[in-house]
């Protein structure tokens, strides 16, 4: 089996779809656009990017959409398809060697068939986020459908919110809540405990209650028997 | 515009902030400024702090005050008439603000257009940021190149600095334009070893790690501040002391940091040199 040269495989990945308000994009438009993408480039660059046609059936024109992926591809984005795209649509978008995508009724909204899948872990864990700086007293983030990393420290009064793990690689001085979305599994890791609050699920522990001798060690919480634990990873 | 060097000017803004109130900005701005006019730099300081204005006291120049930074701002005067040359330096200048009005008279395009005008004309521009991190702090930073962040080794000082840096990460124009930080770097005043000694105060190794920036410098609590400020005079000009000497050394740091500045992005300091870069 080693010898085969080529190995099929299915994949499926996240991709992100920009769905389009008005049929005759113009000034305000595009300026939108750059805002939207100027705001969330750590999600959009380097991710695959749909155009979404379902409010906008009446988007016929082809200037109007070479425009467009024009501006969106000068941006770094890479936009590869549409969806909900009327015949015609789907004629001019091929024009501009984007593909339909069929958004099938077992297939969550949000995924697509891959072209071109950049990295295995989209494909494990949709919506994992990694902050590569420190979190900032009064700054909020917040990985809302996966893992949350930080490489770097959360200062006092920050707070991190995930839906699933939370992994800091840095001192926890401000809050951290795993599980937000209700997962009992999720967990906690820090590599020195300083923490405000924990939390996991909704169960929480303040820095009153954690116990003293945990403070500034490499440690982890989870849940057991609905409490939370918190042990020193060796 | 005649210059007294023959090259154009650097034309760099620097805002000193702090979160924080009573921290040492207005102190740390006038000895900054009067530092670099020293080593002929010509400088204007700029106080941010309308409503509650300080600086023209600390320069010793309220008596002289006619025009403003807001009637500039406001159009209802030239930048040329409000601003005052310091009688001890004449690389030095200082642009007051309004006793009168309060920060809502300050707008974007007006504190813009005043700093653009400046830039033609000085080497450092030095914002003193009123405290808070509302309108006139926001105004203060906004248009920065690099910052000075003023702390004082105590809890509720770190942490309102901590928030002022996440503020300069994020909400200046060189942040939302470039995606790029403004250059930020601690100075720590008002320390006070008998205090740190005595388990009072948080050291400067606590400071930094807590806010993970470079340290500009280390300036120790002294009555010579207190002093200078009474006379009107900013610290680096009064005699020798403990803090004038921390103010000039910081100061040399931050024309040594100038070389760096001007790649287009610096280079996260290391870890040793975040510990080891500067003496405490």
């Amino acid at each position: 089996m080693r010898a085969e040269p080529i190995q099929v495989r299915g994949r499926f990945l996240t991709a992100i779809a920009i769905r389009i308000e008005v049929d005759t994009p113009d000034a305000s438009f595009f300026a939108a656009l750059d805002e939207k993408i100027r705001s969330a480039a750590n999600l959009m660059v380097g991710a695959p990017i749909l155009l979404d046609f379902e409010k906008v059936p009446g988007f016929a024109s082809r200037d109007h959409l070479g425009e467009l992926v024009r501006a969106i591809r000068a941006k770094g984005l890479l936009l590869f398809g549409v969806q909900n795209a009327t015949p015609e649509q789907q004629a001019l978008a091929e024009e501009f060697g984007l593909i339909q995508v069929l958004v099938g009724r077992d297939t969550p909204v949000q995924q697509a068939r891959a072209v071109s899948p950049r990295r295995s872990r989209l494909v494990a864990q949709p919506g994992n986020k990694v902050i590569h700086r420190h979190v900032r007293s009064g700054q909020l983030v917040v990985a809302e459908r996966g893992d949350l990393t930080i490489i770097g420290s959360v200062a006092s009064g920050a707070e991190v919110l995930a839906s699933g793990n939370i992994h800091i690689y840095g001192t926890l001085r401000g809050r951290a809540m795993a599980g937000v979305e209700g997962d009992t599994n999720a967990r906690i890791f820090c590599s020195k405990l300083e923490a405000e609050l924990l939390a996991i699920a909704g169960l929480f522990k303040t820095s009153e209650t954690i116990h003293p001798d945990l403070r500034r060690c490499n440690v982890q919480a989870f849940l057991e028997d609905e409490t939370l634990h918190i042990e020193r990873l060796v | 515009m005649t210059q007294l060097k023959d090259k154009a000017p650097l034309g760099k803004v620097i805002v000193i902030t702090s979160g924080k109130g009573g921290v040492g900005k207005t102190t740390s701005a006038a000895a900054i400024a009067a530092a670099l006019a020293k080593r002929d730099f010509k400088t204007v300081v700029i106080d941010f702090d309308v409503g509650l204005r300080n600086l023209d006291m600390i320069m010793g120049c309220e008596r002289r005050v006619v025009f403003d930074f807001i009637n500039v701002i406001q159009g209802e005067a030239r930048l040329k008439q409000a601003l005052i040359r310091d009688k001890r330096l004449d690389t030095l200048w200082i642009l007051p603000t309004s006793q009168t009005r309060d920060k809502d008279a300050l707008t974007k395009e007006g504190v813009e257009k005043v700093l653009n005008e400046l830039k033609e004309q000085f080497d450092y521009i030095i914002c003193d940021s009123p405290a808070g991190i509302e309108r006139g702090a926001q105004l203060a930073m906004y248009f920065a190149d690099e910052a000075v962040v003023v702390t004082n080794p105590e809890v509720s000082s770190v942490r309102d600095s901590d928030r002022v840096l996440g503020l300069l990460a994020s909400k200046t124009k060189r942040a939302e334009d470039e995606g790029a930080e403004v250059k930020a770097q601690v100075l720590v005043t008002r320390l006070d070893q008998r205090r740190i000694d005595a388990g009072e105060m948080m050291t400067i190794d606590d400071v930094l790690e807590i806010l993970a920036v470079p340290l500009l410098g280390v300036i120790p609590e002294s009555t010579a501040v207190l002093r200078a400020s009474n006379v009107g005079m900013p610290i680096v000009l009064d005699e020798p002391s403990a803090a004038s000497r921390g103010y000039e050394a910081a100061v040399a740091r931050l024309l040594g940091e100038e070389v760096d500045t001007q790649t287009e992005r610096d280079k996260k300091p290391g870890f040793f040199s975040r510990l080891f870069g500067a003496p405490a």
